[in-house]
């Protein structure tokens, strides 16, 4: 197999990146191995074709960058086939998740959506092209001249969205994406060099093996050259870019995120309303085979209802094996299937020990459902394995986010009935995001990402007073 | 026969084979046979692995092979209690180190020590001293009598008993503070009076040792004959070193030649341990090539990490080891480690290898208590 290549620079930018390359992920992916001179020189070119990118109206950015995110959703386009052809064996997942990851992704790159959400995080986007009069004088939201997205890889899609972001605010951009994540963001800036050349020669995709090693002068290169510095990844990598980004750049981080979800009585209020109830909270766990940080590691079940805790738990069970029939889940590692087989030994011998405890699995597929007494939150190894735990009342469930408070973010909540208590309760133990089940994979564009506008975090205010 | 009476048969049986020796390997009838009367004792004592059992749809009755005999995860003695036999007759409780508060600890419950005994003797002789030389113990693995509940500090006190002219010199406490002055000084002593010495300890605790050193500016060229012990990993309790650059350093700050110088792998929930075979064979086929060996009362399987049957020859896969010396628990475990068969033994490749993490919602070891199995830090 030819590798695919991870990386799409500006026409005439290609020329300083040099000849020699480099593969990952076992020849899939090639990518430059860059001398710190090469990286400073692509960051000048990316830098001067700012000045281009802020004469063009806001309005008109997001209509091109909307044009080329529809491509991805729309069946028969050569972009969406190429994605779809990749990304099983990049990203890891199987087609039919790739299909849907995609197209879930994809529904937040189009036109609508990015004028939703300007609309959402600016009074009037157009701050973003010229000062604005308001009440008390005019301002203006400039974004950085010169951004570094550093992704995770665990969602494909995810550094489209940041780039987007970083288009959008008017800012220069590079994104080095994690290694499960790079085919969308090259195939997007190669659909906008086509369709917004202007634009599209403002931003670059270049994966290269982030942290220390070969490559490590580039990253300290580039990372002195960023005004702002994006970075997605397990806690360890924001510790480790973070320690070595200049005092001087901002930092903005989307670090460990865990999720969890909700089901109260009402929704279990006869055998088929569970049903329907259990179907999206399987979804909810499958989709993206759980990678995704607004995926449920553990579901707390309201006692009570026609369908008990341990009930639901079995009802779970037959739902994510009739998903993985539907859209199977994807490779896993060496260390993933370990971690599987280790979960389900444990809770098959204290089963065998009479606790409460009972395990459902996929035997080689990796779903498994872990009903226990406990209602501690533990992070789940992944890969569609979820626990289920009883509790009298779902406000119950707040004591027991404590220890994970830092890392919360998405709640899943289903037959809450009056939640306004519920809420409050969640918001406050840390929480940053309450929906439902069904749209839990799928956070709307203007949501606060982590907390933080999405544009907003991006920009610095500058006000004209009268 | 009572169950109390067949545990006394087959522990009298067992013993008498780890007394062989690590020369003598088992047939594969003697071994599959010790091996079904270990697994139907300890499914007829043992309640909770009885219930795994028959949860697998198997029962002893239905096995003919050693290797159709269910394995029990090596996190499995971090959630239940794993006894075979009476409980009000466990001698010992051995714990794996809680290198997270809050995190549940494995525990080991040992119903003979005598047994531990009999196996981890022959098996560390046989490995660090087959020359039967005078050396001197000296140990960076706290003393047992100071950790009472780690089964490498319980091992380091038996060798002690039978290695060398005098006591084991003890240099870190339960706490993990070494006593470099003191250590500096047995060294210096050694060196000074040629006396042979044997330094154990974990690969983290030599790691600190070393940094000490550096900043003392003190090494030492122990006398010929001298060699190393380690152990275990790093696991976040010392700055990392990759294997050649440890062992380099470990030569340069004493004296101690590559080949003198042996890993041993071992994890709480096993009673037995497996050597690099470099002193033995008298030969090191570089640090890449080496392999752990174990003795004849283990075999060690190498599983796909899906499925659980065995890999391919060649293929890596997740270790899974039959210790006929965990008679009072459960013989057979499946470990997170990586290894792939090579030989008479197997070459661990560790828990990842250096896969990129999958991201922003990769579980965090701190949080996934139910998960991570002892591996490598004992103490």
């Amino acid at each position: 197999m030819t590798p695919f290549d991870g990386w799409t620079v500006p026409a005439g930018a290609g020329d300083r990146l040099g000849e020699e390359r480099a593969e990952a992920a076992g020849g899939a992916i090639a990518y430059p191995v860059l001398s710190s001179d090469a990286i400073r020189g692509l960051c000048s070119s990316l830098r001067d074709s700012r000045e281009a990118l802020l004469s063009h109206a806001v309005r008109d950015i997001a209509a091109s960058l909307g044009a080329v995110g529809a491509r991805f959703g729309s069946g028969g386009d050569p972009l969406r086939e190429e994605a779809l052809s990749l990304l099983p064996h990049m990203a890891g997942l199987s087609p039919a998740m790739a299909e849907l990851v995609l197209d879930g992704m994809a529904r937040d790159w189009t036109e609508p959506r990015l004028l939703e959400l300007l609309e959402a995080e600016f009074a009037d986007p157009r701050v973003l092209d010229a000062f604005q009069a308001g009440p008390r004088g005019s301002s203006r939201a400039l974004g950085p001249p010169f951004t570094l997205h550093i992704g995770a890889g665990t969602v494909p899609g995810v550094s489209v969205t940041s780039l987007v972001r970083a288009l959008l605010v008017k800012s220069a951009v590079l994104v080095k994406p994690g290694l499960g994540d790079v085919v969308l963001p090259n195939l997007f800036l190669r659909g906008l060099q086509e369709h917004a050349p202007e634009i599209a020669a403002a931003a670059a995709v270049l994966y290269w093996p982030g942290g220390e090693g070969s490559t490590s002068d580039a990253e300290a290169a580039v990372l002195a050259e960023a005004d702002t510095v994006i970075v997605y990844g397990s806690d360890d990598t924001i510790r480790d870019v973070r320690s070595r980004t200049p005092a001087s750049a901002r930092m903005v981080v989307y670090h460990h995120r865990l999720s969890l979800g909700l089901v109260g009585a009402e929704a279990l209020t006869g055998e088929e309303k569970a049903r329907a109830t259990v179907a999206s909270v399987a979804r909810a766990v499958a989709t993206f085979d759980q990678r995704g940080c607004v995926s449920p590691h553990v579901v707390y079940v309201e006692q009570g209802g026609m369908v008990s805790p341990a009930g639901l738990a079995g009802l779970l069970a037959e739902a994510l094996e009739a998903l993985e029939h539907e859209v199977p889940s994807g490779a896993v590692t060496p260390e993933e299937a370990s971690a599987v087989h280790q979960i389900r030994g444990a809770a098959e011998l204290r089963m065998a020990a009479g606790e409460d405890v009972a395990v459902y699995s996929g035997g080689e597929a990796p779903w498994t459902v872990i009903y226990g007494p406990e209602p501690d939150f533990k992070a789940s190894c992944l890969n569609r394995v979820v626990r289920v735990a009883p509790v009298r009342r779902l406000v119950d469930v707040v004591p027991h986010l404590v220890r994970v408070r830092r890392h919360l973010q998405t709640v899943a909540v289903a037959g809450a009935g009056e939640a306004a208590e519920l809420h409050e309760s969640l918001a406050r133990a840390g929480v940053l995001r309450i929906t439902g089940f069904e749209a839990a994979p799928w956070p709307p564009p203007w949501w606060h990402h982590d907390g933080m506008g999405p544009l907003t975090t991006l920009v610095r205010w500058v006000d004209a007073e009268e | 026969m009572s169950p109390r009476a067949e545990f006394a048969d087959l522990s009298r049986e067992l013993a008498g084979v780890f007394s062989e020796g690590v020369d003598r390997p088992l047939t594969e009838t003697a071994f599959n046979d010790l091996a079904l009367r270990s697994f139907a004792y300890q499914v007829a004592t043992n309640p909770v692995y009885e219930g795994f059992v028959r949860g697998r749809g198997t029962s002893p009755e239905g096995v003919g092979s050693w290797q159709d005999i269910p394995a029990v995860p090596a996190s499995g003695f971090k959630a239940v209690r794993l006894v075979s036999g009476d409980p009000g007759r466990v001698e010992k409780v051995f714990r794996t180190s809680g290198t997270t508060a809050g995190a549940r600890r494995g525990e080991h419950y040992v119903l003979d020590l005598e047994l531990y005994r009999a196996s981890l003797l022959p098996n560390f002789l046989a490995h660090l001293v087959p020359d039967d030389a005078n050396v001197r113990l000296l140990s960076l693995i706290p003393s047992p009598v100071e950790l009472t509940d780690s089964s490498l500090s319980y091992m380091i006190g038996c060798v002690a008993d039978r290695v060398g002219p005098g006591r084991a010199e003890f240099y870190m406490d339960a706490g993990g503070r070494i006593d470099h002055g003191a250590l500096r000084h047995a060294l210096a002593r050694a060196e000074a009076a040629e006396e042979p010495v044997l330094l154990v300890g974990t690969a983290f605790a030599l790691v600190h040792w070393m940094d000490a050193m550096n900043e003392g500016a003190w090494t030492f060229r122990l006398p010929a004959g001298s060699r190393l012990m380690e152990t275990g990993g790093f696991k976040g309790r010392s700055r990392t070193l990759p294997r050649e650059e440890f062992y380099a350093a470990l030569t340069e700050c004493h004296g101690v030649p590559t080949g003198m110088i042996v890993n041993e792998y071992g994890m709480t929930e096993l009673l037995s341990q497996f050597y690099e075979p470099v002193i033995r064979d008298s030969a090191d086929p570089g640090l890449a090539e080496r392999r752990h060996v174990p003795p004849p009362w283990v075999r060690t399987r190498v599983l796909d990490p899906v499925t659980l049957s065995p890999a391919p020859d060649g293929s890596p896969g997740l270790l899974c080891h039959f210790d006929l010396a965990n008679l009072g628990s459960v013989c057979a475990v499946l470990t997170e480690d990586m290894g792939v068969t090579v030989d008479d033994g197997f070459r661990v490749l560790g828990r990842s290898t250096g896969a990129e993490p999958r991201g922003c919602s990769l579980a965090m070891d701190e949080l996934m208590s139910a998960s991570s199995s002892s591996k490598e830090v004992r103490p």
